[in-house]
């Protein structure tokens, strides 16, 4: 049986804060596997790399075998070295194209002289935005690398060009040819970087979320995040979104395709009502529930994408002895069906019940891992939730 | 719930008669301006149906309707005027010109967030604007554009004001067709949901990108539509007539009505247009502007005093929650 | 090769005038960053105000028969007091409303002001009375070649400059401007640690608001006209300026101002005057669309 979650070496930083470092952790299908960890430690964050709503600054994440993160792999930095160097000579050599084309013919020269400096500026800026795979400047590049491939065909076009390259001897057309093409070659390339998914990732962007959720990873969120100006049935329907295949054409046209769908996306979403026992207030605004009905619904929503893995983010908070009760039942529920679940918990008695197996974070590092048992003796877990001796008050 | 029908489709149903025998009520000589005040209102539903789907429905705050609206009349003018077409071409290459536009203004919006998105829109519905004042080999710029054709079906050209007003009807019942069914979809319950909270939305599988798009093409359409059958009424458009000002009249009717209900935006437009003509008419000439002034004022109160609206959201939802419980209740037990 | 100083010479003076288009602009951008850094808002009236400023000025002078400076004072202390009055009225109500409802507010508020001040002075064109500044402003002050720069845009960028510097001096070094600092960064907080958080933002809708103001009766004096929709025009050209800067950021807007000004100008001049307006549309969603942050301001991460 293959590993459904494999993350090797996961870090993620902000700016200076390294939030995440070097996290490794497998979750297998079927299993219940726990994170605890003090407050601060990452294990959010965790969970939003896992569902890219971040991008990890290094390590890798597979779910299914696929990838969803690729640390950006050095073969792919050196190429992108090699992109934007070639980027800065293109936009060194078109700038005494540009002044030999306007300035012997145009009133003003002062300024076209800095009109071309300023754009060979703004190439550096680039330049730098691509080294750090920021999309913007993959974008911009693009635009200016066609805006050179115009140039290249105006000039060539044009009545009469000026003979020689500015203050030299060198004949124009020599210059522009080779230019233009390099040029247009390079936009076709850039073009189909940006378009298919797959190179993308090559790059150093990552999977959207909403792709993941329709890959089998459903999530639940710490601070609730549900639809509050709509009814119940409607969050779970939306959860089901990514199972439902009607579009703007089926739908404007009521075809019967989409009439079924939508009959079935109803039954389905009251069967998942009644599997976290919320069926009787289905259409009721989820605005109008309890806390912890608002957590069922969460999970119920999640539930509703069919995962294959599904991660919950402090379920039992703000839940009593009972209620927990209820979650522990309801999570084994989930997994009699089939479904993984990784779970981040502060509520002990609800770790120690549920999970086969548990990591623990502090301070981004994964300090201890194993069962429920031998993470409780370990002294390094204790140290960390006790402050380890430093005096706390 | 205060005065809800047991049935709103008897309601709606009868409005709609009501509509349909409204020019052959005898008013003496004022029908005709009365048809004209009901045809504008009935041009605003649809106008306000259509951006209702942005912020109303996806919750984005889009401040540069009058661009689609522009570019609508003005793709609609220029047809009419160049090649001999039939009302039922035009309408349709207007809406698809509305939708194109729409895409290509959208999508490098996506990212951005509320207060920057509401000023990007405004930028680049500035920014037409511009170019349909200075282009003056294409749209004539300042001169306008006058001349239109009317509005010919099946080689009928219509001159009638009752039969522009059964024609702005039909058109409403189409547009009105389309949003109900777009609202009870999976397609708005997306757009709800990125309304709502984007990043839930993005776990649940819901590609912001590919909706957020198709809602500013969507609501990019109807607006065109609606500016074609402008041009088509009014047969002389001018630069002028595409403000700023009218995006932010018809944010009013919506924000007034209630932002994301369809029966909301529908009334807020039925109330408000008609007071506009009696502002304009009971008003003295210096005070022209001052109908401006009660939509600044309006649109401030609203916010403070009942930000849901008139009809709200979650009361029209409701209502078909309601329908959907009892169906399913009568179904199953 | 043709005379270099020739050209260059209409490139310079309309460099000069673009700074001081520049650092009028900057005058409004602040008011609309600093407004942003605290409470998130865009507030789309502020145009208004500076609009106001500039009518208020007017009334003063043409009407009311004060002399100059004394009404130039009198204008920015009545437009601190309404910038206070709008927050009051209009934006504290909804702290705790939902971005959209404030947006629109704000959205209303401005059409309300700039149809009220079309109601109450018309709107016709007006100008400031000819003999409200000594003769000698209008004459050159310092001459470089055919580049001149007149005493009045001295006296701009003088002014400007000059508040500039005390707005900096008061956000740095004073308790009230450390006060909006925390503020902006952290609201919840600073109201924990004593901040009497209202008064500091209606400390800083005067401050901005007496900018704009100022900005008003500056423009009026430099162009000579003055028209109740001249505040929608600028504001959003002001707000072009605090985006290019970075919006929250006080330098940032000063940066921006200028840098706009000066585009604006030099489009105007050498690309086309129709589409004036429309480089500083341009200008703004570029930045907005490539570059968020502006030039100088900081990137926010959203917690999720």
């Amino acid at each position: 049986m293959g590993t459904l979650l494999k993350v090797k070496k996961l870090s993620k930083s902000f700016g200076g804060l390294q939030a995440l470092k070097e996290i490794t952790l497998k979750v297998a299908p079927e299993q219940i596997v726990g994170i605890i960890g003090p407050n601060g430690a990452g294990k959010t964050t965790f969970f939003n790399c896992l569902s890219c709503l971040y991008h990890p600054t290094g390590g890798e994440i597979k779910f299914d075998n696929i990838p969803l993160a690729t640390p950006i792999s050095t073969a792919a930095k050196r190429r992108v070295r090699i992109f934007a160097w070639i980027f800065l000579i293109l936009g060194l050599i078109r700038l005494p194209l540009f002044w030999s084309f306007f300035l012997p013919q145009t009133f003003y020269k002062v300024e076209l002289f800095l009109l071309g400096l300023f754009i060979l500026s703004i190439r550096f800026l680039l330049v730098r935005g691509l080294m750090r795979h920021e999309i913007w400047a993959w974008g911009l590049m693009f635009i200016f690398l066609l805006s050179d491939v115009c140039f290249a065909l105006l000039f060539l076009t044009h009545q009469n060009p000026p003979a020689y390259i500015v203050f030299t001897h060198v004949p124009l057309r020599y210059m522009a040819m080779p230019w233009g093409v390099a040029g247009g070659l390079f936009s076709l390339y850039f073009a189909g970087v940006l378009c298919t998914g797959r190179v993308r990732r090559l790059y150093g962007f990552r999977t959207s979320p909403d792709a993941v959720c329709r890959m089998g990873l459903a999530r639940t969120f710490q601070n609730i995040r549900l639809f509050f100006n709509l009814s119940v049935l409607d969050n779970v329907k939306i959860g089901r979104h990514g199972r439902m295949h009607s579009g703007l054409g089926k739908t404007l046209l009521k075809t019967r395709f989409q009439r079924k769908e939508e009959a079935s996306a109803e039954k389905e979403g009251l069967h998942f009502l009644r599997f976290v026992g919320l069926e009787d207030k289905a259409f009721d605004l989820a605005d109008t529930l309890a806390y912890g009905e608002q957590r069922r619904l969460e999970i119920a929503r999640a539930l509703s994408s069919e995962p294959k893995l599904l991660l919950l983010d402090e379920p039992a908070a703000g839940m009593n002895a009972r209620e927990s009760e209820k979650l522990i039942q309801l999570v084994r529920k989930i997994r009699e069906g089939g479904i993984a679940v990784l779970i981040i918990e502060h509520d002990m008695k609800v770790m120690m019940n549920l999970a086969d197996y548990i990591y623990v974070f502090d301070y981004g590092r994964l300090i201890a891992e194993g069962t429920p048992d031998a993470v409780r003796e370990n002294q390094k877990v204790i140290d960390a939730y006790l402050g380890g001796g430093q005096g706390v008050c | 719930m205060s005065l809800s029908p047991k049935n709103p489709r008897v309601l709606f149903l009868a409005i709609l008669f009501l509509a349909v025998i409204l020019p052959w009520i005898p008013l003496g000589p004022s029908t005709n301006y009365l048809l004209r005040v009901l045809t504008s209102a009935v041009l605003y539903m649809i106008l306000a149906l259509g951006l209702n789907i942005v912020p109303g429905f996806t919750g984005l705050l889009d401040l540069g309707y009058v661009g689609f609206y522009g570019i609508g009349a003005y793709t609609s003018g220029l047809l009419a005027i160049h090649y001999d077409l039939s009302l039922w071409v035009i309408l349709p290459l207007a809406a698809a010109n509305g939708a194109l536009w729409g895409v290509l203004l959208g999508a490098p919006t996506l990212r951005l967030t509320g207060d920057y998105f509401a000023i990007v829109t405004f930028g680049f519905s500035e920014l037409v604007v511009l170019l349909i004042r200075n282009e003056l080999w294409l749209t004539r710029g300042p001169m306008g554009l006058p001349g239109i054709p009317p509005p010919a079906i099946f080689g009928y050209a219509l001159t009638q004001g009752w039969q522009y007003f059964y024609l702005a009807l039909f058109l409403l019942l189409v547009v009105l067709v389309v949003v109900v069914r777009l609202e009870n979809s999976r397609l708005g319950r997306a757009w709800f949901a990125i309304r709502e909270d984007e990043t839930a939305a993005q776990c649940c599988g819901i590609s912001l990108i590919r909706y957020k798009v198709m809602a500013f093409a969507a609501s990019a359409a109807i607006g065109a539509m609606g500016g074609a059958f402008y041009a088509k009424w009014f047969r002389f458009i001018h630069p002028d007539m595409f403000k700023f000002w009218e995006s932010i009249l018809i944010l009013c009717l919506i924000v007034f009505g209630g932002m994301g209900s369809i029966a909301g935006t529908m009334l807020g437009a039925l109330i408000l247009i008609p007071l506009t003509e009696v502002l304009r008419t009971a008003l003295p000439q210096s005070m022209f502007n001052a109908r401006y002034l009660i939509y600044g004022l309006l649109l401030v109160l609203m916010m403070r005093l009942r930000p849901e609206g008139l009809i709200p959201f979650q009361l029209s939802r409701s209502r078909k929650a309601e329908q959907a419980k009892a169906r399913l209740l009568g179904g199953e037990e | 090769m043709e005379s270099l100083f020739d050209q260059s010479s209409l490139f310079l003076q309309q460099l000069v005038n673009g700074i001081t288009l520049g650092g009028v602009y900057a005058l409004i951008a602040v008011g609309y960053t600093m407004v942003y850094g605290v409470i998130q808002l865009i507030n789309f009236a502020h145009g208004e105000i500076y609009m106001l400023g500039a009518f208020l000025a007017y009334t003063l002078v043409a009407v009311v028969g004060m002399p100059f400076f004394p009404a130039f004072v009198l204008t920015l202390l009545i437009c601190a007091v309404l910038g206070v009055v709008l927050d009051f009225v209009a934006y504290r109500p909804l702290r705790k409303a939902p971005r959209l409802a404030a947006l629109i507010t704000a959205i209303g508020m401005s059409i309300f002001l700039q149809n009220m001040a079309m109601l109450v002075w018309g709107s016709q064109i007006k100008s400031y009375p000819r003999d409200i500044l000594p003769p000698f402003f209008s004459e050159s002050a310092i001459t470089f070649g055919d580049v001149s720069l007149s005493w009045l845009q001295l006296f701009i960028l003088a002014i400007t400059l000059l508040s500039m510097i005390i707005l900096h001096l008061t956000i740095h070094k004073t308790r009230i401007g450390m006060a909006m600092r925390a503020i902006s960064q952290d609201k919840t907080a600073s109201a924990l640690m004593g901040i009497g958080v209202n008064r500091v933002i209606s400390f800083t809708f005067a401050i901005g608001s007496a900018m704009g103001g100022m900005a008003g009766v500056l423009v009026g004096l430099y162009y000579n006209a003055i028209f109740p929709t001249m505040g929608y025009v600028a504001g959003i050209k002001a707000f072009a300026a605090a985006v290019l800067g970075g919006i929250g950021s006080v330098p940032g807007a000063m940066l921006g101002g200028g840098v706009l000004g000066i585009a604006e100008v030099m489009g105007a001049g050498y690309i086309s005057s129709e589409y004036r307006d429309g480089i500083s549309y341009a200008v703004m969603i570029a930045v907005i669309l490539f570059k968020p942050s502006g030039l100088i301001g900081k990137q926010n991460a959203e917690k999720v």
